[in-house]
């Protein structure tokens, strides 16, 4: 049986009185199929397709129900009371976020709680055409509304349209210009040469033609400027539109898109729509009047000849749109070999050092011959091909003039036709099939505006931060935070915090604890709001902070990363990053209360040394003591540190660890510590293990519990080291 | 204690769909879990078994050590814990508006799938060993392009 993804209509719930219905897309034996998941208020059902039933699982053993991530899919599983496990349905990604959403109704049911999940349908296939979309819920590439998108992109010519309107009359007056020669030509023929044998008269039509030659250079060059204006002008604003929607969008887009996918649509994208805009349009337009007007002119001269001559021009079309495609097809592999190529180029370059101490040279020159020769014959294949084509396309066009003489000449040894309007004729010729070989690339080049618009608006139309929420609240941040019920996962089938409950005191030092992967990065995300919880609440001070006014919310939030990131500018601008504006004193102040004023001075430009790109002309003590520099001058309520102190020697520790001290007083401030280092001051310590927290409390406390903080810090071989006591040491401390 | 060996190790589901596994019925593992060490690369060998602790407790180096019954019930785990499926034959793909839209025969059945990006979604993992992951992170193995037929190595050809 063939497979797709469920469509909307099969998951929905029906009226069979299940609280939950779901359909999965693997059998019991792995291969594609469907089968039901049936939850109501007693039992956990498995049906297959034809109605039997597979399993039952009365909702009054069920201890727990999860999705159990495997390799391309999940699976549902229920634990029972009796503590039996068991797998009851399989299913493939792309349903698995909704497999675990009914696992957490599962759970809500079997407590006896209210069903409180979210099972919105996921629209897979493109309603109209049935085809599957590119993304769950997304546009339909085939079917979207070309007018809409083309009115969408033609409003970014609004503020110009003045420009616009001149391009097209110059567009007109260009077509018109081009058309006058041969006309005179021809006239130089028959009235001048054959016909008067007059040179005055020759003197006054070269004159016109010269004017003619004049206006129509002065015609081109001013439509090239004001194409070349209009271009940069609408490319510069649509990258600015991108950019700025790009700003706001959530991190849920930036986890899910590489940084160079999101760089190519202020770039690529952008730059497709301002080509098709202000070179393909004109094109178009010009020579779509062209032909036009020059088709006009031959039937005008003579209607039988004219029809002889254009005869090539229907197939000339119908080979390029038969062939257009596969060419495509072509090129977009050569585009792939290409990029294969620079990334193997790029990672052997950049790892030279390594290639060279592994004495590996010849290795990767096998390696680049590969990739070198399937570039090339890629390259030769399509570039075989093209020229292949292109060859038959200009044999047709040749054959154009072939009949023009043929049976042009006839006519003129007939006299049927003047040799002026024979030559009138051959030199409209070209005019016609020059740009007539690249009219089937104009629905290619217009697809291409399209889908490049399509992802452009898609980016611009996506739901973003509610960075300036009107609704939201601007609140002076006292510096409570308390975590009720949250519940968390980057990939919603997957949750990484579960059931997360705790309140920090206004300036108090909690440390995160764990394991990694036990969530901590995790739970700063969620307090800096980069994340909201999928369910539950994160308060500060007693108000829910999504009622909040984000941008209110983050000036009051300072994050210290492990790895800072600086951007390249001067050290005083990085610092003063925390807060615009900030005077020299304020960065000095700073800089001195983070422990890096000293070195900064010793630099050869003191604050007006340039960092680098990401701060790659520093150390990385250096930055570190820079990024607390910025936090200072940010003077937050609430502070996040993420391991300020890994990478660097013990004396850059001990410089950090005072700067941070000077950072945290006063302040809510949540440490993460793999090295347990951080939590020397830590009022208290949140443990977590597998997105869970295990324990909470003083770090005398915990040891004296003997728990799992107990036994992280006992496996720590660098305990001794790092917290200044060994075990034997933090236990007496815990005893009293 | 008698160390793992393919040949003492005895694998079976108690309770159900929970495998254990015991030494020379000395000493059990309640709940043990199969992991392969290179699944794209080393198909049958280096099995893992790891417990519910996420540790090692057996590296098998490979499943045709393993007697019928063990390899029944490891078989039944594998194919619960690894989806990925094998393309057969490729029935279509082609390039439009900047996805690829492929329609292909695996030993699961017959699937439509989209693959954006192909550059980051197209891995080669050797000269002529392809995974490809679609949109919803679903992934399609074509162990060696080279077993495939003239028409679906055309397909691949064509884009790749």
């Amino acid at each position: 049986m063939k497979s797709q993804p469920i469509s909307p209509e099969e998951s929905e719930p029906n009226s069979t009185g299940a609280l939950i219905r779901l359909v999965a897309d693997l059998l019991e034996n792995g291969d594609y199929g469907q089968r039901v998941l049936e939850v109501d208020a007693e039992n956990v059902r498995v049906l297959e397709l034809n109605g039997a039933l597979s399993a039952t699982v009365p909702m009054a053993e069920i201890h727990n129900a999860r999705n159990e991530p495997v390799v391309g899919g999940g699976r549902l599983e229920i634990t029972t009371k009796t503590g039996e496990k068991l797998a009851l349905i399989s299913y493939t990604h792309t349903i698995a976020a909704r497999f675990s959403e009914a696992a957490r109704g599962i759970e809500q049911l079997s407590k006896g709680e209210e069903l409180l999940i979210s099972l919105k349908p996921q629209r897979t296939h493109c309603e109209k055409c049935k085809r599957l979309l590119p993304e769950i819920d997304g546009v339909c590439p085939a079917c979207v509304d070309r007018g809409k998108t083309l009115w969408r992109i033609a409003q970014f010519m609004v503020p110009y349209k003045v420009w616009a309107f001149t391009l097209a009359g110059l567009a007109f007056l260009t077509t018109t210009l081009n058309l006058l020669p041969p006309i005179i030509q021809g006239k130089l023929i028959d009235e001048v040469m054959q016909k008067h044998k007059d040179v005055d008269l020759l003197y006054q039509m070269v004159g016109g033609w010269v004017i003619i030659a004049i206006c129509a250079s002065f015609v081109s060059i001013t439509r090239d400027r004001i194409v070349a204006r209009l271009a940069g002008h609408i490319a510069a604003d649509l990258r600015s539109t991108v950019y700025r929607a790009i700003e706001f969008l959530q991190l849920t887009y930036f986890d899910k898109k590489q940084v160079g996918a999101i760089t190519s649509r202020v770039t690529t994208d952008t730059d497709r729509v301002w080509n098709f805009l202000v070179e393909g349009i004109p094109y178009f337009l010009l020579n779509g009047l062209m032909l036009l007007g020059v088709s006009a002119f031959l039937f005008w001269t003579n209607w039988f000849l004219a029809l002889c001559i254009l005869a090539p021009i229907p197939i000339i079309i119908g080979i390029a749109i038969r062939f257009w495609r596969p060419m495509a097809q072509m090129f977009y592999k050569v585009g792939q070999k290409w990029a294969r190529f620079y990334i193997h180029l790029n990672e052997s370059l950049n790892g030279i050092r390594v290639v060279k101490a592994f004495a590996n040279e010849d290795s990767e020159f096998a390696k680049f011959t590969k990739r070198n020769v399937e570039l090339r014959e890629a390259g030769v294949s399509a570039d075989a091909r093209w020229f292949t084509i292109f060859g038959g396309m200009i044999f047709l066009s040749s054959l154009g003039t072939i009949i023009c003489w043929l049976v042009g000449g006839a006519m003129v040894v007939r006299r049927e036709l003047t040799l002026g309007e024979f030559y009138r004729i051959h030199a409209y010729l070209a005019l016609v099939y020059g740009p007539i070989q690249w009219f089937a690339a104009i629905n290619n080049w217009f697809s291409r505006a399209m889908a490049g618009a399509d992802r452009i608006f898609e980016v611009i139309d996506m739901e973003k931060e509610s960075y300036r929420h009107d609704d939201g609240q601007k609140v002076d941040i006292v510096g409570e935070v308390t975590f009720e019920n949250v519940r968390f996962g980057y990939d919603k089938s997957n949750p990484v915090l579960k059931d997360i409950n705790f309140t920090a005191k206004p300036g108090e030092m909690i440390g995160l604890v764990g394991k990694s992967g036990a969530g901590k990065s995790t739970t700063i995300n969620l307090i800096a709001r980069f994340y909201e919880p999928d369910s539950g609440s994160i308060k500060i001070d007693g108000i829910d902070y999504r009622e909040m006014e984000l941008q209110s919310l983050r000036r009051q939030i300072g994050i210290v990363l492990q790895e800072p990131f600086l951007f390249n500018g001067t050290i005083a601008e990085n610092i003063a990053y925390g807060k615009p504006g900030a005077d020299m004193l304020e960065i000095i102040e700073a800089a001195r209360a983070a422990n890096a004023h000293n070195f900064i001075m010793m630099k050869p430009d003191g604050y007006d040394q340039m960092v680098g790109e990401r701060g790659a002309k520093l150390s990385g003590g250096e930055r570190q003591r820079v990024s607390i520099a910025r936090a200072i001058l940010h003077d937050p309520r609430i502070l996040i540190l993420d391991e300020a102190t890994s990478s660097v020697d013990v004396e850059t520790e001990k410089q950090i660890q005072e700067a941070i001290g000077r950072l945290v007083a006063g302040r809510t401030t949540f440490a993460i510590a793999h090295r347990l280092s951080t939590l020397r001051n830590a009022d208290r310590l949140v443990v977590l293990e597998r997105g869970k927290i295990v324990e909470v409390g003083t770090h005398e406390e915990l040891m004296e519990k003997k728990g799992v903080f107990h036994g992280l810090v006992k496996t720590q071989s660098e305990i001794q080291e790092i917290i200044g006591f060994d075990l034997a040491q933090a236990e007496a401390v815990a005893k009293g | 204690m008698t160390t793992p060996t393919p040949t003492n190790i005895k694998l079976f589901h108690q309770p159900r769909d929970v495998m254990r596994m015991t030494v020379n019925d000395e000493y059990s593992f309640v709940q043990v879990e199969p992991r392969w060490a290179a699944p794209l690369s080393h198909t049958k060998s280096f099995l893992g078994l790891m417990n519910s602790k996420g540790e090692e407790v057996f590296l098998l180096p490979s499943l045709d050590e393993l007697g019928p019954e063990n390899r029944e019930v490891i078989d039944l785990e594998l194919s619960r814990r690894y989806l990925t499926s094998t393309v057969h034959k490729i029935l279509s793909a082609k390039v439009e508006f900047g996805a690829t839209y492929w329609t292909v025969v695996t030993e699961r059945g017959e699937r439509d799938f989209v693959v954006q990006s192909l550059q980051e979604n197209a891995q080669w993992m050797g000269e002529r060993h392809l995974l490809l992951v679609d949109i919803d992170a679903n992934r399609f193995e074509i162990p060696d392009l080279d077993l495939l037929d003239p028409k679906s190595r055309h397909f691949i050809d064509s884009i790749l």
